[in-house]
């Protein structure tokens, strides 16, 4: 329960960081192209972070562990 | 052509778990699709370009949206681990913060600079308005699946309408990962 | 009577919603103080979402599905014989066969208003209806048409055979497929109460700027396919999970029937395409009913934004059309042709590649709309390289049928129909997928030619094809051969007289979607109308041998075409649980005259072994 909630935690605040750190820059940088590569990037790290950590995609081909 | 006779009555064992969480992926790829042409849709009428934003009002409900999927996750780890107390208060924590988020959304469209008969306009309510239908209904699912909670059905060997529920929560979110830049940072 | 009954219910709680949608909108508009409460078009759907659901829980939802989400106990009503088919009824087969009834009763309707259309058309000038009433009757025909080729090999056919072929005792989620089933009436009827709104005058693509003008049979119709598109994602995602995962033991990727690869392939392409359709018809939809500019120009939208989603789903659908076509026609020639299937392999990889291919060739269909130049030749190069996979399908067909030993059963005429109407339809895709001919070719009547050979051609008939194989295990009784290879030629002349004729017209520059043309194609005309009557009277025999051979046809066989695959192992009709045990796969289906293989057997039974052993090492 503890070490489920700790990775569940680390990752909210690694989404987090990410989530400040995609504002200051799309507000402060001024180059339109970069700026669009830096969004996508940030975005899609961050969905795949949702995706493996809070969704649990690896349970759709691995087998479930008794809690 | 011989016939094998019915000997006796036979029923197939499915995993059920594994059937339904399956489905529900490819429910989400689905739904993918549909917002990826959202998506397109806004880049290939608008490009980047973009209308008057609350930017603190984005990153706001972003936030909110962020810590209701970080109080769903709890509500589901502490269900397997069979802390009930704990996944109770994940479970009203997670609708609260998305009845906020919600409210977040009609403020900004009360305030909103702009008018849904223009370009801009049109593709942020439609896009805003989509997202925001799908949180209201993944709180319809989480009220429900909270009640059946109240009344002890759930455990941690049984608790595939809870899991579900907090996996399309999380899926509502990362919709919003890609929707937030793309209506509010990319200009 | 308990199917009036459970109809009856259904239909008055959803005229409840209905009229409580209605009034439900109109009471929210006098609070925001619109002067018209009454009178928009988000009344219908208001009305519509709301009627929908009545409709549902009336039908059965209710009882199987929606008390378990309050945590209350479902039941479900068991009606006795044919009155199953009209309640809320998970096994897959009945399913089946409610899909497929109901959708060759739309289909022999949207024909019927074909003929009438062919009727008009004879001859130039304006005899029988008007302008908009022709319009009103093309749309309707279009999108009826389309809704049957879409769903009637998928939910009929595919819904009965494929948990029968893989050894699956259902589908994976049986109340979401009956789910599937119940939303179509809904779809039928509004898209039946169009006329009284005025009609589809846009035609089933339902461009911008005049679908957002038109009249508000429009609105009914975006609601009505956003329906249907739902019904289409969700049995393509039932089909995937049941498919991925309900096989029977040995049943592996190598060894599944080609029919069931067809319909995983397709299923794919319903799941992630659909979507498309939806989204452009929500567009429209929003457009008219909330004010918004996708498609007006004026305000920054796009007309072009419509094309591009639209035909990213519709162009994937034609292959959700024709794919299972395929499938079945390779089905049945394998079996009619007793020789293993040539090309297995390729036939997949074939159906895999189709699949790839089908997201980047949407643009073909706008070549003339004024979208960047740019795009015009990757596209061109991309739909033809579609051509590729579709010729391994027809190297798969010609490889088995040739030395075979042909036993030219109904089927296997049908099926070897396909074949034939599809290569046809495929040489006059060629034109159409080239920019210079194309931009000749554009809407005109050898565009209508040329669709109707890929999805009549290539799909109806197959179609036909799945109906006759598969009637003796649906019904448990026999048509009449004689009678069935009178339709098949019949329909099959008729067919070709019809649609050969109509790529003249089209070459002369003749308009679609237009009522009238000049004096000088009179004679060609008059030749595919009375050629299209020919085609539509030939259903009459094939309604006559289905209910006549239904009602009171001899008893079939278990296996009378003596094939190898799974359902035909078990007895006509199968049990409710499909298989009398779980049965075992030992080798490919169809290894016909290779010595000593086996494709299922029953290991438990006691009369099993030598059955699958007959059924496997006949020659």
């Amino acid at each position: 329960m503890q070490k489920a909630m700790q990775t569940g935690l680390i990752v909210a605040i690694i989404l987090a960081i990410l989530t400040i750190v995609e504002y200051v820059f799309a507000v402060n940088f001024d180059h339109d192209t970069i700026r669009f590569i830096g969004l996508s990037f940030a975005a899609f790290g961050k969905a795949a972070l949702i995706v493996y950590y809070f969704m649990h995609v690896y349970r759709l081909w691995r087998v479930e562990e008794a809690h | 052509m011989a016939v094998v006779a019915p000997t006796e009555t036979y029923h197939a064992v499915h995993d059920h778990l594994k059937l339904n969480r399956a489905g529900l992926w490819l429910f989400f790829f689905s739904e993918c699709v549909l917002f990826g042409l959202l998506l397109s849709a806004r880049f290939f009428l608008e490009g980047i370009e973009r209308g008057e934003l609350d930017q603190l009002l984005g990153l706001g409900i972003t936030i909110i949206l962020l810590l209701s999927s970080v109080t769903a996750f709890t509500a589901e780890t502490a269900i397997e681990h069979d802390n009930r107390k704990l996944a109770n208060w994940g479970l009203i924590a997670t609708i609260a913060l998305g009845v906020l988020f919600t409210g977040g959304v009609a403020y900004e469209w009360s305030i909103a600079h702009f008018h849904r008969n223009e370009a801009f306009g049109t593709l942020f309510f439609t896009m805003t308005g989509i997202h925001a239908s799908h949180v209201v209904s993944g709180i319809g699912i989480l009220v429900l699946v909270w009640v059946q909670f109240l009344r002890g059905r759930y455990s941690s060997k049984d608790h595939w309408p809870l899991a579900g529920a907090v996996m399309y929560w999380h899926f509502v979110d990362v919709v919003w990962v890609f929707f937030y830049p793309a209506l509010y940072l990319v200009k | 009577m308990h199917a009036l009954k459970s109809v009856a219910g259904a239909a008055g709680l959803g005229m409840i919603g209905f009229y409580l949608g209605l009034g439900f909108v109109a009471v929210l508009r006098a609070m925001l103080g619109y002067p018209d409460a009454w009178g928009g078009e988000i009344n219908i759907v208001g009305g519509y979402v709301l009627g929908v659901i009545g409709w549902l829980m009336g039908i059965g939802m209710w009882g199987t599905w929606s008390r378990e989400w309050f945590g209350l106990k479902t039941y479900q009503r068991q009606a006795p014989g044919w009155q199953r088919y009209f309640t809320f009824n998970t096994d897959h087969k009945v399913i089946g066969i409610q899909y497929l009834v109901t959708f060759v009763v739309v289909f022999l309707l949207a024909g019927t208003i074909a003929l009438g259309m062919r009727l008009e058309l004879a001859s130039s000038g304006m005899q029988f209806i008007s302008h908009s009433q022709y319009n009103g009757a093309m749309g309707l025909h279009g999108i009826l048409m389309i809704a049957v080729a879409v769903a009637s090999v998928i939910g009929g056919t595919g819904n009965y055979a494929v948990p029968l072929m893989i050894g699956a005792d259902d589908m994976a989620f049986p109340r979401l497929n009956a789910l599937t089933f119940w939303l179509i009436p809904p779809v039928a009827v509004a898209l039946l109460a169009t006329p009284f709104l005025g009609g589809i005058e846009t035609g089933w693509t339902a461009y911008p700027p005049l679908s957002t003008t038109t009249n508000s049979s429009q609105i009914l119709f975006d609601l009505a396919i956003i329906t249907f598109g739902l019904t289409s994602i969700l049995g393509g995602l039932n089909f995937l999970i049941t498919i991925i995962f309900m096989r029977a033991p040995g049943m592996t990727w190598g060894r599944l029937p080609i029919f069931v690869w067809s319909m995983f392939v397709t299923s794919w392409l319903a799941l992630l395409y659909t979507q498309g359709f939806a989204v452009a018809l929500l567009m429209i939809m929003l457009d008219r009913v909330a004010g918004m500019a996708f498609f007006n120009a004026e305000a920054g939208g796009d007309p072009l934004l419509y094309q591009h989603v639209f035909w990213f789903y519709s162009h994937p659908a034609v292959y959700i059309m024709v794919i299972p076509g395929f499938g079945i026609a390779l089905e049945v020639i394998s079996h009619f042709s007793r020789k293993p299937l040539f090309a297995y392999r390729y036939a997949v990889g074939a159906f895999l590649g189709i699949l790839g291919l089908s997201g980047v060739v949407w643009a073909h269909h706008m070549f003339t709309s004024g979208m960047p130049n740019y795009l015009h030749g990757p596209f061109l190069v991309a739909t033809e390289l579609i051509s590729i996979p579709t010729g391994l399908v027809f190297l798969s067909a010609l490889g088995t049928i040739w030395m075979g030993k042909l036993w030219l059963q109904t089927p296997m005429l049908f099926a070897m129909a396909v074949i034939f109407n599809f290569a046809c339809g495929g040489v006059t895709g060629i034109f159409l997928a080239d920019v210079p001919t194309d931009i000749h070719l554009h809407d005109t009547y050898f565009v209508v030619a040329h669709f109707h050979y890929t999805i009549v051609g290539g799909e109806i008939f197959a179609l036909f094809a799945g109906i006759y194989y598969w009637f003796p295990k649906m019904t448990g009784r026999m048509y009449n051969e004689t009678l069935a290879k009178l339709h098949f030629w019949w329909m099959f002349i008729g067919f070709n007289l019809t649609f050969f004729t109509m790529h003249l017209p089209g070459v002369k520059g003749m308009n679609r979607r237009v009522a009238d043309f000049p004096e000088s194609l009179d004679n060609l005309n008059m030749l595919v109308s009375i050629s299209g009557w020919l085609l539509g009277l030939s259903f009459l025999v094939f309604i006559y041998n289905m209910i006549n051979a239904w009602i009171r046809g001899p008893v079939a066989e278990s296996n009378p075409w003596r094939a190898r695959t799974l359902e035909w192992q078990v007895s006509s009709p199968p049990p409710h649980e499909n298989f009398p045990e779980q049965p075992v796969i030992k080798g490919h289906p169809y290894d016909y005259g290779v010595p000593g293989s086996v494709h299922g057997v029953f290991p438990n039974a006691i009369a099993s072994a030598p059955a699958a052993g007959t059924a496997g090492g006949g020659q």
